[in-house]
């Protein structure tokens, strides 16, 4: 069961093609973490997903429904906190959670109570005297406290201090309950922030998906290799395999690249195929990877575009 | 609070550094057979890992018999493992072959070796 369906997704403003083309899915009880520079379509992506834009071309379906029928009954089931998003600031923290409550059936008292002591949010408190990190976390406890089956959180995390974050993740993390699972989507240009947490990683790129695969995938087929010895032959005559990236001879001994497609049996064969020579492979972080795709993604946008 | 620690690393799989960290806590007698080990939400809250992967490591732990699953009661450290001493030195071939090779691709030499893991087990508490 997906809890997210983009078939052939677009959206355009304009001339500018925010959205292209997307096919993708997401699945029920995954933590989805959508990744990519500022400008790459995100927001739009999830707004999309949240029925606040409407499709240019394609189409996206989210728990079941086609996004641009999706409507109160169904965001009762679909949390949604985005940076930057409008509040009713002139409530107190405490009065927009009870403004909130009745709106949903399955408001959880417990959890709103807990959430609120963790965040340490003082609940007499108007919005608009709220920092930035206290008005995220008041936003994230509405959306929370009704355990929604999808929670989509655009860039939560920018802006906030190593503490405020840590809450912030930690009330995530109460999201699953016993009885269904829950599916996150998260957006953000920072992939460290959710490499503990991701089942799966998306990489948008000028609106479209380079990568969407799980998180342990990804860093299982990435390798940064070494090559050393003094049997090093020249660039071989066919130019070197596609699945190696940014390969670099720092030095006439040396060779260094990238393997994006490393297998256990990789070492032994790149062993074979230079003899005499000392191969090591280096595990890389999903920050490096994603700093080589998006490198990657600028050349050949360049070519592209020359 | 959990009774070990984990010191995440960049770059390797959360997976594999919590199941690490467990085997060694069991190792130095940190968690000791018969205690009790926390439930999968403790584990993914403490920890701000994934559910999913915390239940991924409860279970691969509960498969490789580190920990027992008492139903009704929770999960606790199992005693060592049971059957032959040749049995659980199986368990370890892969282990060794890959510290063979990884030693005799740094040139080291056998007494090296064998001096360096004397040293590593040396650090543990004696086994009755």
């Amino acid at each position: 069961m997906n809890a997210i369906e983009c078939d052939n997704l677009s959206r355009s403003f304009g001339s500018v093609r925010a959205v292209r083309e997307l096919t993708f899915t997401v699945s029920t009880g995954s933590f989805f973490a959508l990744l990519g520079p500022n400008g790459a379509g995100k927001t739009t992506l999830l707004k999309t997903l949240r029925n606040l834009i409407r499709p240019s071309g394609g189409r996206a379906t989210v728990l079941g429904r086609d996004s641009t029928r999706l409507d109160a009954c169904d965001f009762r089931r679909i949390g949604y906190v985005a940076d930057g998003q409008d509040m009713p600031d002139w409530m107190t923290v405490g009065q927009l959670n009870a403004y909130c409550r009745p709106l949903y059936p399955t408001w959880d008292r417990d959890l709103e109570g807990r959430l609120m002591t963790v965040f340490d949010l003082p609940a007499d408190r108007p919005l608009r005297k709220l920092s930035r990190g206290m008005a995220m976390k008041a936003a994230l406890i509405t959306n929370l406290a009704f355990r929604p089956e999808l929670m989509i959180l655009d860039e939560p995390f920018s802006g906030l201090d190593p503490l405020v974050r840590d809450d912030f993740i930690q009330g995530l993390l109460e999201l699953p309950g016993d009885d269904r699972p829950r599916t996150v989507v998260v957006s953000s240009h920072d992939i460290d922030e959710v490499e503990r947490l991701a089942d799966d990683v998306g990489f948008l790129a000028d609106g479209r998906l380079l990568v969407h695969e799980p998180a342990d995938a990804l860093r299982g087929r990435f390798r940064t290799v070494e090559i050393v010895g003094p049997g090093l032959a020249g660039p071989s005559p066919g130019g070197p395999p596609a699945a190696w990236l940014e390969v670099g001879r720092p030095a006439e001994n040396v060779m260094r690249l990238v393997h994006g497609a490393f297998t256990p049996a990789s070492e032994a064969e790149l062993g074979a195929s230079f003899p005499g020579c000392r191969v090591t492979a280096r595990a890389m972080s999903l920050r490096e990877i994603f700093l080589v795709l998006a490198r990657r993604h600028q050349t050949a946008s360049v070519e592209e575009a020359a | 609070m959990l009774p070990f620690e984990v010191v995440f690393r960049a770059g390797e799989p959360v997976y594999e550094q919590v199941m690490y960290a467990v085997k060694r806590a069991v190792a130095t007698g940190q968690l000791a057979a018969g205690s009790r080990f926390p439930a999968v939400r403790a584990l993914s809250q403490e920890l701000r890992i994934n559910p999913n992967t915390a239940h991924k490591i409860v279970a691969a732990l509960t498969a490789e018999g580190v920990l027992l699953v008492h139903p009704g009661i929770g999960t606790v450290v199992a005693h060592p493992a049971a059957g032959s001493v040749e049995d659980r030195a199986a368990l370890l071939n892969e282990e060794l072959e890959r510290l063979v090779v990884e030693a005799r691709r740094l040139g080291l030499d056998e007494e090296k070796v064998t001096a360096a893991v004397r040293r590593h087990w040396r650090k543990f508490p004696k086994t009755p």
